[in-house]
């Protein structure tokens, strides 16, 4: 199997699956009991924190233990129930897990407005100053988009925020290990991580926070997590998590030139057997690796079966819970029509592919792609 | 090269069983899952299918594919079936959705994809004999579909595989628990696929606002009142909330007749009530399988899928339609209905019911 699909989701590295493994085994006791076992895992949770606040710039009490980034970015936004300062501006290219939270939150006084990305999925930096309201109290958008790999202008966010008192959230989940996300160089106040996104295990992530006074509790129980997330720590996913950020970030440079190399071998050889490809990105600032390209005349859904069968992974779009292709919010944001839209692939490169594969994946589409 | 089979699966067990058999034929298989319709809920129906066929494909180490025919269902089958129940009449948007859909949509969809032919788990027969593909009735008496396939043409019927054709549904669901299938016991489908387990006339005032009127005797007098006439079909007998109308016999009462310029429904007792029989009809947008009208005229009918054959004679009319003398008066022969024709097992096509009189 040919995987080009890490945006989706990575392979855990090997390190980390025998950490976990190891950990799994003997060090199963409950992270809140004062025992020796209990004191064991304790200990391997706060190495985890370490080095996660370590690799984002952050102090290990900024940073939270979550289930992954969907639920980093509810938490944050059920924290600003409540807030004198109830209004939120977002990007139309958020993930379901802020977009669709705001929906809800409405129910409960939340305000928001959503902001408009250019044809390079870049947002609309203007757009936010003319949203800003006196009562504007959080502003969220993500680092770099998951289907374009678009990089955002978060330090020129922070600093129009800060300016005017208002906080700011970042959803960095697609960043870890590609590009260097510091949280005091970003100056955001909260940012969200998945592990399962940078070769750790799936259903744990974090949320930093800053001044993690400003976090509400949203999964109440035994108070764990500074009293911030109820239910006893998954040692194991932790730790997994931990060794996984250390790696990302020790590698970044290495992981970036492994990504531009293959992103830029694939896009020159695909140009050459399908020239009215059409990349949907912004060139200037782009995660590596990441590509969303459209090859007009041809429905993705079909070009996704078809290299399926050949062993080869990509993906189109996201697909819900029956498998069905929608065309993308997120292509349909940056001015991209139904029929280009339905023609895209986004294929992602992580850190173990190769060359030959790229060959083999430029193949494949040589001899199924209607030219 | 072995052909390439795309099978239509839907999570039920008839597909499931259909693919398995093909899989143990030796072609090469592949599952196609199709949502034909959006939810208006907030929980996805559709998911716990497209789960159900996902095993069965892992049972059977066979890819699935997903497709969304919700626009073409909506735009060729839902809005049809709309305009006749506004127009008074009871179509069956699964004929349609046949013809129109797993036929034409998804048939072009799986050819696309490289497939040679597909299949589905209808039970029906179809075989190439003397230049033509025949539609046959399939083996299992109690479950046969050939009534739902009338409307496809040669073209489509090259392109199909029926593989559960000469099966029994009791073998079907063993032969699902014994491969592993989890939904060796799912329910059969029953009514109009994307209504569900949903109350119909509840459905259908989602999108036909109700207009209620007067429920008439057949002889004139009012005895109740009804929510709009468009929602009730010919035969009806429950739901017309009538009962005890004082100078009446203790007889169950049946809608017999819709006006729907007048939005009256018309009722009378019992079931073998004269009025609720005809003996002729009248049927128009006829379809013959082979082509061309069948040179046989004393041939069988059946007026609805859980019908009983009825011996009948046609008269090919030169405006196109065809009229209908049965042998025996037919019991609530409804207007909007399919009728479809055969000779013994073949089935011969069929046509859509406009009018019936005696």
């Amino acid at each position: 199997m040919a995987y080009f699909d890490h945006s989706a989701t990575t392979p855990v590295h090997k390190d980390v699956l025998d950490r976990m493994h190891e950990i799994q085994s003997n060090s199963f006791g409950n992270p809140s009991s004062t025992h020796k076992k209990g004191r064991q895992a304790r200990s391997i949770i706060e190495e985890a924190r370490n080095q996660v606040s370590s690799s984002i710039g952050a102090s290990p009490n900024q940073v939270l233990f979550t289930s992954g980034g969907t639920e980093s970015n509810n938490q944050l936004l059920y924290s600003i129930i409540g807030n004198a300062k109830n209004h939120i501006i977002t990007s139309k290219i958020e993930h379901p897990a802020i977009l669709e939270t705001l929906i809800k939150l409405k129910n409960f006084g939340i305000e928001y407005d959503i902001i408009s990305v250019n044809k390079e999925g870049t947002i609309i930096f203007d757009e936010i100053k003319n949203c800003t309201q006196s009562n504007t109290g959080l502003i969220s958008i993500m680092l770099a988009n998951n289907e374009v790999g678009t990089v955002q202008p978060i330090k020129k966010i922070t600093d129009y925020a800060q300016s005017n008192s208002i906080l700011t959230h970042t959803d960095a989940v697609q960043c870890l290990g590609k590009i260097p996300v510091k949280v005091k160089e970003l100056g955001v106040d909260f940012l969200s991580l998945s592990a399962h996104k940078f070769y750790g295990p799936k259903g744990v992530g974090i949320l930093f926070a800053k001044n993690p006074k400003l976090i509400d509790p949203y999964i109440l129980g035994g108070g764990q997590e500074f009293n911030l997330r109820g239910g006893t720590e998954n040692t194991a996913a932790i730790a997994g998590m931990g060794l996984a950020a250390k790696i990302a970030n020790d590698n970044l440079s290495q992981t970036k030139k492994h990504l531009d190399y293959l992103e830029l071998f694939f896009k020159n050889e695909l140009i050459k057997i399908f020239p009215q490809t059409k990349f949907n990105e912004n060139i200037q600032s782009k995660l590596p690796g990441l590509i969303s390209v459209s090859f007009p005349k041809n429905k993705s859904s079909i070009l996704l079966s078809k290299l399926d069968r050949l062993n080869i992974a990509v993906s189109n779009g996201s697909a819900c819970g029956s498998g069905i292709i929608k065309p993308s919010k997120i292509l349909s944001a940056m001015g991209i029509d139904n029929d280009l839209n339905l023609s895209t692939l986004r294929i992602s490169f992580g850190t173990k592919n190769t060359k030959e594969e790229i060959k083999t994946l430029l193949s494949a589409l040589d001899s199924i792609l209607i030219k | 090269m072995t052909d390439s089979i795309i099978v239509g699966l839907s999570g039920g067990v008839d597909s499931a069983v259909a693919a398995a058999t093909l899989v143990e034929e030796g072609y090469q298989v592949e599952g196609l899952f199709m949502k034909n319709w959006e939810e208006d809920s907030k929980y996805c129906t559709s998911e716990q299918d497209y789960k159900d066929a996902l095993q069965i494909c892992n049972c059977l180490d066979i890819p699935l594919r997903s497709i969304n025919f919700s626009k073409e269902y909506w735009e060729k089958v839902f809005k049809k079936f709309l305009d006749e129940y506004k127009l008074g009449r009871t179509p069956n948007p699964d004929i349609l959705c046949n013809t129109e859909i797993k036929f034409k949509a998804f048939l072009d969809y799986a050819l696309e994809l490289g497939a040679n032919k597909i299949a589905t788990g209808h039970y029906a027969i179809n075989s190439f004999v003397d230049g033509y593909q025949n539609l046959i009735r399939g083996d299992d008496a109690n479950k046969e579909q050939s009534y739902f396939l009338y409307g496809l043409n040669q073209k489509q019927l090259s392109y199909a595989l029926f593989p559960l054709g000469t099966w029994q549904k009791e073998n079907v669901r063993k032969k699902a628990f014994d491969i592993g299938f989890l939904n060796f016991n799912k329910k059969d489908s029953t009514g109009i696929c994307f209504i569900g387990e949903r109350h119909f006339k509840d459905f259908l005032k989602n999108y036909i606002p109700s207009q209620p009127g007067d429920i008439e005797s057949t002889d004139g007098s009012i005895i109740g009142q009804h929510e709009g006439s468009m929602y009730y079909t010919i035969g009806q007998r429950q739901g017309l909330g009538i009962g005890g109308v004082t100078g009446t016999k203790e007889m169950p009462w049946y809608v017999v007749d819709k006006i729907t310029n007048k939005n009256k429904l018309i009722v009378a007792q019992g079931k073998n009530n004269s009025q609720l029989h005809h003996q002729y009809l009248e049927c128009s947008r006829l379809h013959w399988i082979s082509g061309h009208a069948p040179k046989k005229k004393n041939l069988q009918a059946k007026i609805r899928y859980r019908g009983n054959d009825s011996a009948c004679n046609i008269k090919l009319k030169d405006s196109g339609t065809v009229i209908v003398s049965f042998k025996d008066p037919q019991f609530a022969i409804s207007p909007g209905q399919s009728i479809v024709f055969y000779d013994k097992k073949l089935c011969l096509g069929g046509g859509i019911i406009d009018l019936r009189w005696n």
